[in-house]
């Protein structure tokens, strides 16, 4: 097996590209919506004939065991060539929990099948009631035998009626305080008594899921960490992960069309137009700029802080705008449904706008983030 | 990342700026300053030249460091975030960078070595009422005389001429710009100042059959427009560091009012309004050090000169933009007492005021990026396109 990770930065790139370039479906480039399993499902299956689809993970456990240097550059050759994510919320994010927290026998089953595309996972955190304020969440899980049994409500589940299982945070102690009667389940979306119930966004599409558990019996052994400990398993993720939230690639299709239709129309001979489009395109170059800084930090071992969070917000509020002023560059074929053509340039004027538009709200919404920059990095008083 | 002997060299650096600013100046001086005729203090600007700051852009072989504007933005950020008034960007920066880049090299061998020592103080005179920010765009005259020129006109906006002991200035002559050495005692050439917003000043040069002989001819035609080119840059991203310091200790004093000042019977920082527009500030100060950073670097590596003008630009209208929105907000979040001239952070305003606006404002310098890049983009944006 190669060691990526001795490989001179270079040539790992331009193989990274080159397989990218090659194998990428050419239909899903720059797709301005969440990717479907169907229509990602070759590319994970090339991914993993590969040994590439998990990046993060050791290669104990079939991973590729980039360092985190290396794992930029692949994720910055993905975004480069407009891979879509596929579901990846398994190797991001359960896989390096299970990995961690989980019992040998969890890993053994969970791991392999994971990688392979048998459990397609789905993150179970958010409640209608628990939302910015997860710690509140009430969908109970009571031990009954060798079993839990869950009831209660998920809400805003991305991609679930594709996933195949649910990670899933619960309370299994009523008298706790917030955080700590509250634990970890791996659950099969099989078992009876879940109920998917898909909402329809704003973009007109059903990304995201409700879904409700009745009496649904789980394995004990699904648990994953300790009973009552599972908001310590769910904080765990490292920071890296944050970094690709606020990556300067993210808004780079809206900034390419708008450059694009401006120049079509002749817009930027308008001064008014003209400063608005370039102030907001330096916006985009000078937070990749704070990008590098924190990518640096990451490529000489040091662990990211909690200023990371200003990323997120600058890029994701820069993207904003940036889809807010091609609608209006498009004018009346602005806020038409689907692709428009505009002085013989194609352009989706609407799907990048509704695309933007969860970004300060996913992940940890801007006031949130901003709650957070603050309490741990500007340390003012609570 | 920097490695080796610059990063040490810039570590002592920061270190005697840090001294310097300790020991060296402090508010109530700046405050003396303020409005006055001196405008600066001549022996204060010597310690700075025997510490060797005034030659960092200079040339080994003029007796100078030969460093680079990394080297120099270390000491004008740190200089600026103590409001010091002496013209380190004017004088040491604009018109050192356009006599080092200027042809006529006995003057430079003559005039360099003073400049590095602090015994010639120089003020950049290229600006006019009407020409805005083109280098090409003024009306002072040169007539040929003698061998060299007669100049006439008016010039204005001078940074650091209050004690200026000499300036360069510009006139058209019957082929082109000129750039011109005159000492100040020349016989008609009068200097007037206004006060800037930071109590500091800009001189006008009024000039009227002023002499300036052949062997103070210090570029022609080109090579004077691109001195001037040159300097315009290095002076923008020099001022881009200075607007760094300025906004690092307005923040600074806002936190720290933030955490001390009580109202409703709990300190103001704890309330969310207030930690969110805290935070955008502080967000605008990263991204403005990340910019700056890069652009030194850039700039440092000596980019052709569009590639130049557009570091230039990027740098000083994200710093500009992100020094006055802190320092705006640092006195909305005082409160009154921010309005108060006894309270320093309306100090850190008018400087940030006086720095954005000198050389070009945001605004200004984001059209010119965007001119400079159009030419530059092209396939990416198609390929990019052609996906839906």
């Amino acid at each position: 097996m190669t060691d990526w990770n001795a490989m001179p930065d270079e040539d790992f790139r331009r193989e990274v590209r080159a397989f990218v370039e090659r194998d990428y479906p050419a239909q899903l480039r720059f797709i301005l919506q969440r990717a479907r399993w169907h229509e990602m499902k070759s590319w994970w299956g090339k991914l993993h004939a590969r040994g590439w689809i998990a990046p993060n993970w050791p290669r104990e456990h079939g991973g590729m065991g980039l360092d985190a240097g290396k794992m930029l550059i692949y994720f910055e050759e993905f975004e480069r060539h407009g891979c879509a994510r596929p579901p990846d919320q398994g190797i991001t994010q359960v896989g390096p929990l299970i990995m961690r927290f989980g019992t040998e026998a969890q890993k053994a089953h969970y791991l392999p099948r994971t990688l392979s595309g048998e459990c397609i996972w789905c993150q179970g955190y958010s409640e209608p009631n628990a939302g910015s304020d997860l710690a509140s969440l009430q969908t109970a899980a009571v031990i009954d035998g060798d079993h839990f049994v869950v009831n209660g409500q998920k809400i805003w589940t991305s991609l679930a009626d594709d996933a195949t299982h649910i990670y899933l945070l619960v309370r299994t102690d009523k008298a706790a305080k917030q955080q700590q009667g509250i634990s970890f389940l791996l659950v099969d979306l099989k078992t009876p008594g879940i109920t998917l119930r898909p909402i329809t966004n704003l973009a007109g599409h059903g990304e995201f899921c409700q879904v409700f558990f009745d009496n649904v019996r789980v394995p004990r052994d699904t648990l994953v960490g300790a009973l009552n400990e599972g908001w310590t398993v769910a904080k765990a993720l490292l920071g890296f992960e944050r970094l690709g939230i606020g990556s300067p690639r993210r808004p780079q299709y809206a900034l390419n069309r708008l450059e694009a239709v401006a120049c079509a129309k002749g817009l930027l001979d308008d001064s008014g137009f003209a400063d608005r489009f370039i102030a907001l395109k330096l916006d985009i170059e000078d937070g990749a700029a704070l990008y590098g800084r924190f990518v640096e930090q990451v490529k000489r071992g040091e662990p990211l802080g909690q200023d990371v969070s200003m990323l997120k917000i600058w890029t994701m509020e820069t993207w904003q705008r940036l889809t807010e002023l091609l609608i209006e560059a498009g004018a009346e074929q602005g806020v038409i449904a689907g692709v428009q053509e505009v002085a013989g340039v194609e352009t989706d004027f609407l799907s990048p706008f509704y695309y933007a538009r969860p970004a300060t709200i996913y992940g940890g919404s801007s006031e949130i983030q901003r709650n957070i920059l603050a309490k741990y990095v500007l340390k003012l008083p609570s | 990342m920097s490695t080796g002997p610059s990063t040490e060299h810039r570590a002592l650096l920061a270190d005697s700026v840090v001294d310097f600013a300790t020991r060296g100046t402090d508010i109530a001086r700046v405050r003396k300053l303020r409005g006055t005729s001196a405008e600066y203090d001549r022996t204060l600007w010597t310690k700075m030249a025997e510490l060797g700051w005034l030659g960092i852009l200079v040339p080994e072989r003029y007796g100078g460091l030969g460093l680079g504007l990394t080297e120099m933005a270390i000491v004008a950020r740190g200089l600026a975030r103590g409001l010091a008034p002496e013209p380190l960007a004017g004088a040491a920066v604009l018109a050192a960078s356009a006599l080092v880049a200027a042809d006529n090299e006995a003057l430079k061998r003559e005039q360099l070595p003073r400049l590095v020592a602090g015994q010639m103080l120089p003020a950049l005179a290229w600006q006019e009422d009407a020409g805005g920010l083109d280098p090409s765009a003024i009306r002072a005259s040169a007539t040929p005389f003698e061998g060299g020129y007669k100049l006439n006109g008016v010039k204005r906006f001078i940074a650091g001429s209050a004690q200026a002991d000499a300036f360069l200035v510009t006139a058209r002559a019957r082929d082109g710009i000129v750039l011109l050495w005159l000492p100040r005692e020349t016989a008609g050439a009068r200097l007037e100042l206004e006060t800037l917003a930071d109590g500091r000043a800009f001189g006008t040069l009024e000039l009227k059959d002023a002499l300036a002989p052949k062997a103070q001819v210090a570029a022609s035609g080109a090579a004077a427009a691109a001195a001037l080119a040159l300097a315009f840059d290095h002076a923008n991203a020099i001022a881009a560091a200075e607007l760094a310091g300025v906004m690092d200790r307005a923040l600074e004093m806002s936190l720290d009012y933030l955490k001390t000042r009580v109202q409703f019977g709990k300190p103001i920082g704890s309330f969310q309004a207030l930690q969110h527009r805290a935070v955008d500030l502080h967000i605008h100060k990263e991204v403005a050090n990340a910019v700056l950073e890069e652009s030194l670097a850039a700039l440092d590596r000596r980019p052709a000169a569009a590639a130049r003008a557009a570091a230039a630009s990027r740098v000083k209208a994200r710093c500009a933009e992100a020094a006055l929105k802190i320092t705006r907000e640092a006195i909305q979040l005082h409160g009154a007492i921010g309005f108060t001239d006894d309270y320093d952070a309306g100090l850190y305003l008018k400087r940030a005021l006086t720095l954005a606006a000198w050389l070009g404002g945001a605004t200004w310098h984001r059209r010119r990026y965007l001119r400079l890049t159009a030419a530059a983009k092209g396939e990416g944006g198609r390929e990019k396109g052609g996906a839906r």
